[in-house]
């Protein structure tokens, strides 16, 4: 019926420009207490609300942070309602984060 | 850097930017820090900017071919099922007049342009060596001394001001850092906004959509945009791209355990949606959280001794159901926090009482006037019910009207009660009427 390709996530990521790219060290600009998520949190929405699946659950259920895709909207400190996200800016000189092309 | 500034600015969006060119008009000496590589470069909106208050900072942009996209002489409203879209359709050569009444742009070029204008302004004003904006620049903390915001910090270093304007933007730590605002803000008033730019060949674009040189259109969705997710979806057309998106529910998508990404794949599936993006290639994806509009979720005061807050920091965002409103709230608020500081400066009293008058000023303004009228139409678009039922009941209710078969055509009325039975119940409606009456 539709005639649209859509794209997988990956693809979309794979449009963003990221900052400091080509280091290997960088500081996480998002630090997540899993204990919370693996021990009280009822839902475990972070890891389908973040816009980048920045947050993903393993075959055991349990949930795992990667940083390098964030793209800083803020969704997860606010979705976050078990106090496991503190969330901040990435450091413009050792963080990632976005640099938008169109914004 | 040991000078002290007359205001430290953080934020170079459209608020802080707002702010800088009201200041360096006014010869105020001042410092805009800005924690992206360059203004606009961490910024993401739908995005029209509404109103004409971007004429009083740049007179005659629209002679430029720089900075913005398009102006808006067509709007649509558009109620989606899953086959059928029902809109609401405005077009007029009366938005063909300058200064234009809303104005789409994309955030990583104006931003940056219109930073380049403010750039301009300090170099005509008496601080042209004085007053900066400085880029790629993180600021972790507002110093306050005695209750009194003085200055800011990034890393080691501290610069000092006699004033403060906080235009950091929706994620507004340093809001919440001072006191104004809760450490914790909870999902049930925010929206995550996800978005594509999609490109065209511009001719093909223009053909497409009906525009003529540099007029645009946005459209608006509601129903099945969202699969069942309280929200909308967007779509507007830029000089040879189109940014299509959608706005959800955050605490709604929570509950419903839907990812952002697969909405908007079932949004771009849509037969209609996927006749209008038709061979467009996908440059960009990005998202950015959004306030709904809903006063509960604003911070508890705007101002306090030596500091104010504008723009999205404040949650100045508001969808009443017309447009979805920010970036001119957003440049409202800057101008009105600049011409508090240079009015205060005057007489060189920076206290609570003095920065009050920031508020008092942005309560007169249609910015807080808008926002305290439409509250209850914020609250009805919220509404399951207007979100899924009524987009429904109307598609229906189209499909229906506008067969035409070989048989006898019942009456539009017997119709829409057909289709009232169907998607709802006349007490939901009633309900919405009454609650819709008051709202609008």
């Amino acid at each position: 019926m539709s005639h649209t390709k859509t794209l997988s996530l990956p693809e979309r990521l794979g449009l963003v420009s990221y900052r400091n790219q080509a280091k290997s060290e960088i500081k996480p600009h998002i630090i997540v207490n899993t204990d919370i998520c693996n021990t009280v949190c009822p839902h475990k929405c972070t890891t389908y609300v973040c816009p980048a699946n920045c947050y993903t659950m393993d075959d055991k259920g349990m949930v795992h942070f990667q940083v390098e895709d964030c793209i800083e909207c803020g969704t997860c400190m606010y979705a976050c309602d078990q106090g496991a996200v503190d969330w901040n800016f990435p450091d413009p000189e050792i963080g990632r984060g976005v640099t938008w092309n169109f914004g | 850097m040991d000078e002290k500034f007359d205001c430290i600015i953080v934020g170079a969006g459209v608020a802080g930017l707002a702010a800088a060119m009201t200041l360096a008009r006014n010869n105020m000496k001042f410092l805009l820090i800005e924690k992206g590589e360059f203004p606009g470069s961490k910024n993401v909106s739908g995005g029209v900017l509404w109103g004409s208050d971007l004429a009083k900072l740049v007179p005659n942009y629209w002679e430029e071919d720089a900075g913005w996209d398009r102006f808006i002489n067509h709007r649509r409203l558009t109620f989606m099922d899953d086959q059928s879209t029902f809109s609401v359709d405005f077009k007029s050569s009366h938005f063909n007049q300058t200064p234009y009444t809303g104005v789409v742009v994309l955030r990583s070029k104006f931003d940056r342009w219109l930073a380049e204008k403010v750039e301009e302004a300090i170099a005509e004003s008496d601080y042209a060596m004085d007053s900066f904006i400085a880029t790629n620049i993180l600021v972790e903390e507002v110093l306050m001394e005695d209750g009194k915001a003085v200055g800011i910090r990034t890393g080691e270093e501290k610069f000092y001001a006699d004033s403060v304007i906080i235009a950091e933007g929706v994620n507004n730590l340093l809001t919440r850092q001072v006191g104004l605002q809760d450490s914790y803000v909870p999902a049930d008033h925010m929206l995550t906004g996800i978005k594509e730019i999609i490109r065209f060949d511009q001719n093909v674009l223009e053909d497409r959509f009906q525009l003529n040189g540099r007029s645009g259109m946005s459209n608006e969705f509601v129903g099945f945009a969202t699969d069942g997710v309280e929200g909308g979806g967007f779509l507007y057309t830029n000089k040879d791209t189109l940014s299509l998106g959608l706005v959800l529910g955050l605490k709604d998508l929570r509950e419903k355990g839907k990812k952002p990404y697969d909405i908007l794949n079932t949004f771009k599936k849509h037969p209609v949606i996927s006749d209008m993006i038709q061979g467009g290639e996908v440059v960009e994806y990005s998202a950015h959280i959004v306030s709904s509009g809903d006063k509960r979720v604003m911070p508890k005061k705007l101002h306090t001794h030596g500091l104010v807050v504008c723009g999205e920091a404040a949650n100045l965002l508001m969808n009443a159901g017309k447009a979805i409103q920010g970036m001119d709230y957003a440049m409202r608020s800057g101008i009105l926090a600049a011409e508090t500081i240079v009015e205060n400066k005057k007489t060189d009293d920076f206290s609570e009482s003095a920065m009050k008058k920031y508020q008092n000023r942005l309560d007169d303004s249609y910015v807080m006037k808008d926002i305290n009228n439409f509250q209850d139409a914020v609250h009805l678009l919220h509404d399951p019910v207007m979100t899924q039922k009524i987009p429904n009941l109307i598609c229906d209710f189209g499909r229906n009207f506008f067969s035409i078969k070989n048989e006898p055509t019942k009456k539009a009325r017997e119709m829409m009660s057909d289709s009232i039975k169907e998607h709802a119940s006349y007490w939901e409606l009633l309900k919405l009427g009454v609650k819709g009456g008051k709202a609008l």
